[in-house]
């Protein structure tokens, strides 16, 4: 590709970014053991929260923060972040009609179509403002199947039992640091319960929007599904454009016990900076999935395209025998952003399986790194693990890296890893444009044909969008 | 050859070992290493010189030198034409700017190979020369040897080093080698052990454009081994070839660290590594390729193949990759698994019993880069040499 | 067909092009209307592939002088793609594998961006899957093809099918087939001529690059051009082409030292 056709590839404006004017009620800047008892305490928290809370923010401050990814930022103030902010109106409304119309707005405006008339028809959403879930839909009609579908703070009220039981369980209070912190502070997020033998009759959908600019977003996301339970959800993020940067810390703990199914897909399309790397979210999260049960089935698909910043490993802890972990990625980053993702499959039980499929793309002076472990342990016997890795490059300045690591202690296990890196050559780009395809379209034609292996993962609603927002981010003004 | 050089070099090293301590586990390059067993090398006293009666006769027209250590001077050698001892100031200039460039001269090994060391072999080879032996071996104790070949313009060289211990010793060494420009050297590598010592070896090798290197290393029987090349296509478009077998057994560990850096365009890199782990000994690979922007065009490619031969054994493995050129074909692969049964079943259903079978099919992943050794290897059997350090 | 009063297509005048500053066009002339199906001939190296990539505009190549003009407009002023959707086609010698990229949605889009600037109406995935079906007669290809990736895996045979599937598809006023016979046995040439054959008609040209005469036993040239040194030294009808198959190129040598050029 020619210098000047690569230099134009640049995102298109981000679109997501514009701020709502609402009454938030805020606590005061900085973290204390004081903070995190009020934050339970605006939240009328059951005190074994409380104390789980505690444990974890005294965790936090014994641990330090990760330094081992490929990424630079200048150092995070802790005390320089808000813990709380919730859009003021009272409890959450019974209908929807009286949630503020601002906030309904707001969803309108990303494409996400809370009220009645508009809703999606197949897919339900929970849709959370600034850490809070301001409104689920379909919640009615999936309680008919026994299908719990919450804000966390509901199923607090609601399931406690649930909640102590699972909460904590995947991703302890001291499993890193950021997970440390979530669990201090975490203000909101999703629950699903599939019970034993139901399979969720549609899509379950989080929505994150942030809003503010000095608030932290700690959400913390629990999906458990019982014997022969079965789920797919899905994840959407967006923020404002702010030239500081805000930290999102949030949490995700998948169960799922013998025979149950649970696919979860992310589209992160948080804030990513200008160009020249001013703003952007500081995006660290700790997602896990534990097949617990025997024969499940645990299966990531993200396609991450925001954020300045992004650490995130979506795990699987294959414990169950014959149980499935599957890691499905696109990360692309343009201009200045930097991903450091990738994924752990730990088998544990005999005759796991898992597979990884990752694609990078690096355009502009962006830094995309692939960070994974597979490991099998002595009991893994048969296990298998097919890994692939592929880094797309845009340009001489950007980074692509690749740090697969694996450890085996099993000799009946197998582990095949392959990776390659490739770029758009000019000869594939000539070749398209000869026959009337524009060059814009050639390059977006490519980089999904190179991203189609994860795509086909996402669930249909989804995955035209996921390609869409691929050539947006990608597309510029062509000289 | 024992050169007043090194007095400085000494005294840099003790104070560097003396700043950084011993490494630790916080240290990425060293989490997975057995400490305790550093440690001990770390302790071990200067070795008492006791040259080896036992070597087999080196194949004809070889050069063999021996190095235990400390054997103060090559006095009285005769060189072929095309060697030369490096003269004390030429000596001056490049000691240690090799290691500098392929940025080791301050890691652990290094450093204490630079306190230990007090003997020095420091050639230039001009043009094609005869094959070059060097055994490197020593007693009880810390043995530690340093090494520099400058290969100049068009010089061609067939190298074997030949590292042999037993009993609680250990050996550290360190070569640096510089490969002007079209310059040719086959590197042969061949480290076995009786299981209780330990090595520490790292190599610095430079290379001038169309260069070819090839290094083949077959290391097995350490307690503690730890084998680190570092290459540097200065220029790139240079030719690279790495093929390295590593073998444990009993409560063996054995590291292989490779790095290689293209600091211009169009090179290339051809690399295998093979770990076969059994008993309840542990493997590790880490191999780093770095492709910065000015390496347009390189093409390189890594395959680690691991076979895990028990169920008390481990293996790691980490291919580490970063690239900013975009121009370029990087591919690398990792596989762990056992033998494959059907390999194995193939064999016994033409009637070969299965632990001849498995032996058959062990010979033959060895012999892939056993056949890389240069040929003057062929003197040392070291198939057998291999294969019987893993009946042990 | 030659009827000196059909349409101009192509018109090149002294065109002058250069490869990383190597000049390898010097001045070639070559008027093309329309009916016509034009040889050209020559050596490696003789600039015949470069000015296909010329014409269809490929960006390692660089216009030093002359001119192009297709239909009377100015060719280089087009990017490639839009000389493609006006009717320019350039049939590869060695098509490019694309991994990822589905044929048959490779070629639905290219299809639709030809046939918007026909004005014909935009094939959905339905309306193209029947399209592409009739087109795969032309050239006995297997609809297991459009399955795959963009020319992925595809042996040459294939890939020269792939090629002129296309040009139906897109039904090109000015094709430029560049060596489409190179690495064909005779049944797959045959196969690929008989395309070309069945796609000519009166309203649209052809130009064969070509090394061999054995293409134009199966294609009938109007015009045989010889192209040295990075011009077209000699044009004839299709006895030109035969005579070439006698005496080699061995005249082109004594012809250029002739003009002092050699």
């Amino acid at each position: 590709m020619t210098s000047s056709s690569t230099k134009d590839l640049v995102s298109q404006p981000y679109k997501y970014g514009f701020v709502t004017e609402i009454e938030t009620d805020k606590i005061a800047k900085g973290l204390s053991e004081d903070v995190v008892r009020l934050i339970s305490a605006k939240k009328e928290e059951p005190d074994f929260l409380l104390q789980f809370r505690l444990r974890a923010f005294r965790n936090w401050l014994t641990l330090e923060e990760p330094d081992w990814a490929e990424l630079g930022y200048p150092e995070i103030d802790y005390q320089d972040i808000v813990y709380y902010a919730a859009p003021k109106q009272q409890d959450k409304k019974a209908s929807l009609d009286e949630v503020d119309p601002k906030l309904l707005e707001t969803f309108d405006k990303l494409g996400i179509p809370l009220s009645e008339q508009k809703r999606l028809s197949n897919v339900a959403v929970d849709a959370v403002f600034d850490s809070v879930s301001i409104a689920t839909t379909y919640k009615e009609k999936l309680a008919e199947h026994g299908v719990v579908f919450c804000s966390f703070s509901e199923a607090v009220k609601e399931h406690p039992e649930l909640i102590e039981r699972y909460l904590g369980s995947v991703v302890s209070s001291n499993d890193n640091y950021f997970a440390a912190l979530n669990s201090a502070v975490f203000s909101d997020g999703s629950f699903v319960f599939i019970p034993k033998g139901v399979e969720c009759p549609m899509e379950l959908s989080t929505y994150f929007r942030i809003n503010s600019g000095d608030t932290g977003q700690f959400e913390r996301t629990l999906i458990v599904a019982e014997e022969g339970a079965s789920v797919s959800y899905l994840e959407g993020c967006t923020a404002p454009m702010f030239d500081t940067n805000q930290l999102h810390a949030a949490v995700v703990e998948l169960v799922a016990l013998d025979d149950a199914s649970i696919k979860y897909s992310t589209v992160q399309n948080w804030y990513a900076g200008d160009e020249n790397g001013v703003g952007g979210i500081y995006n660290f999260v700790t997602k896990r999935g534990q097949c617990r049960g025997a024969r499940s089935r645990i299966s990531w698909t993200q396609v991450e395209t925001g954020s300045a910043i992004t650490w995130k490993y979506p795990s699987c802890l294959l414990q169950g025998a014959d149980s499935v972990g599957e890691f499905y990625s696109v990360a692309l980053t343009n201009n200045c952003q930097q991903a450091d993702t990738g994924t752990k499959m730990v088998h544990v039980g005999p005759r796991t399986r898992s597979t990884i499929v990752s694609k990078g793309i690096s355009a502009g002076r962006s830094s995309n790194s692939y960070r994974g472990l597979v490991q099998m342990g002595r009991n893994a016997k048969g296990a298998r693990n097919y890994s692939q890795c592929d880094s797309m490059l845009i340009g001489d300045q950007a980074a692509a890296n690749t740090y697969p690591y694996i450890r085996s202690q099993q000799p009946q296990a197998a582990i095949e890893h392959e990776a390659s890196t490739c770029r758009i050559s000019e000869d594939q780009l000539f070749y398209l444009q000869s026959r009337g395809i524009g060059f814009e379209e050639a390059v977006s034609m490519m980089v999904s044909g190179f991203c189609r292996d994860v795509f086909n993962q996402l669930p249909m609603e989804f995955a035209a969008e996921a390609d869409k927002l691929l050539a947006l981010k990608l597309e510029g003004s062509v000289g | 050859m024992v050169s007043s050089v090194l007095a400085p070099v000494q005294e840099r090293g003790r104070a560097a070992l003396e700043r950084l301590g011993l490494p630790t586990r916080r240290q990425e390059a060293w989490r997975l290493t057995d400490l305790k067993r550093l440690a001990a090398v770390a302790a071990l006293p200067p070795s008492s010189t006791s040259v080896r009666q036992d070597l087999p006769a080196p194949s004809e027209g070889v050069l063999r030198l021996v190095l235990d250590g400390s054997q103060p001077s090559l006095e009285g050698q005769v060189w072929p034409q095309g060697f030369s001892l490096l003269n004390h100031a030429d000596l001056e200039q490049v000691l240690g700017q090799i290691l500098d460039h392929c940025g080791c001269a301050e890691a652990w090994p290094v450093e204490f190979n630079h306190a230990s060391s007090h003997q020095l072999l420091a050639l230039r080879i001009r043009g094609k020369v005869p094959p070059l032996e060097l055994v490197l071996s020593g007693g009880d104790g810390l043995v530690a040897t340093r090494v520099i070949l400058i290969l100049d313009e068009k010089a061609d060289l067939d190298l074997l080093e030949v590292v042999l211990a037993e009993g609680v010793s250990a050996h550290s060494h360190v070569i640096e080698v510089h490969l002007g420009q079209e310059a040719e050297l086959r590197h042969g590598f061949l480290a076995t052990a009786d299981g209780q010592a330990s090595l520490l070896a790292h190599l610095a090798v430079e290379q001038a454009p169309r260069s070819r290197y090839a290094f083949t290393s077959v290391v097995t029987g350490w307690s503690l081994g730890r084998v680190e090349p570092r290459v540097v296509q200065l220029e790139g478009q240079a030719e690279t070839t790495l093929k390295g077998l590593a073998m444990t057994s009993a409560e063996q560990q054995l590291a292989t660290h490779t790095a290689v850096r293209f600091d211009g365009p169009e090179g290339e890199l051809d690399q295998l590594q093979k770990c076969l782990a059994s008993g309840q000994s542990h493997t590790i690979f880490n191999g780093a390729i770095d492709v910065p922007r000015v390496a347009q065009r390189t093409n390189a490619a890594q395959l680690s193949r691991n076979l895990l031969l028990s169920g008390q054994a481990r293996v790691d493995t980490k291919p580490e990759l970063e690239i900013v050129a975009d121009d370029v074909r990087c591919a690398h692969g990792a596989t762990v698994s056992q033998l494959q049964e059907d390999e194995l079943f193939y064999l016994q259903s033409r009637g070969i019993g299965a632990s001849d079978a498995a032996a058959l099919l062990l010979r033959g992943a060895c012999q892939e880069v056993i056949e890389q050794l240069p040929s003057l290897a062929k003197a040392w059997q070291p198939l057998n040499r291999v294969m019987e350090s893993l009946d042990r | 067909m030659i009827r000196p009063d059909a349409e101009l297509l192509l018109e090149i005048t002294d065109l002058h092009a250069a490869v990383e500053d190597k000049p390898i066009l010097k001045g070639v002339n070559l008027q093309v209307r329309a009916g016509e199906i034009h040889a050209v001939m020559g050596r490696n190296g003789s600039g015949k592939s470069t000015l296909s990539k010329v014409l269809a505009g490929h960006p390692a190549y660089r216009v030093t002088g002359g001119s192009v003009r297709y239909r009377s407009q100015d060719l280089f002023e087009l990017e490639p793609e839009e000389r493609a959707r006006l009717g320019v086609f350039l049939g590869f010698q060695y098509p490019v594998e694309i991994p990822g990229v589905s044929n048959l949605e490779f070629l639905r889009v290219a299809t639709n961006a030809r046939r918007e600037k026909q004005g014909a109406e935009e094939l959905d995935t339905f309306a193209f899957e029947d399209h592409v079906g009739e087109k795969l007669a032309v050239v006995q290809m297997d609809p297991a093809f459009l399955e795959r990736s963009v020319n992925e895996g595809f042996s040459g045979g294939e890939k020269k099918r792939n090629e002129i599937l296309q040009m139906a598809l897109l039904e090109p006023v000015v094709s430029i087939l560049d060596e489409t016979d190179s690495g064909l046995d005779i049944d797959a040439l045959r196969i690929v001529a008989g395309g070309v054959n069945q796609l000519a008609t009166t309203d649209n040209a052809t130009l064969l690059i070509t090394h061999y005469q054995r293409l134009l036993d199966e294609i009938t040239p109007d015009y045989v051009h010889v192209m040295a040194a990075g011009r077209i030294l000699r044009t004839g009808g299709r006895e030109l082409a035969l005579e070439l198959e006698q005496t080699g190129y061995d005249w082109v040598d004594k012809e250029l030292a002739a003009q002092g050029v050699a």
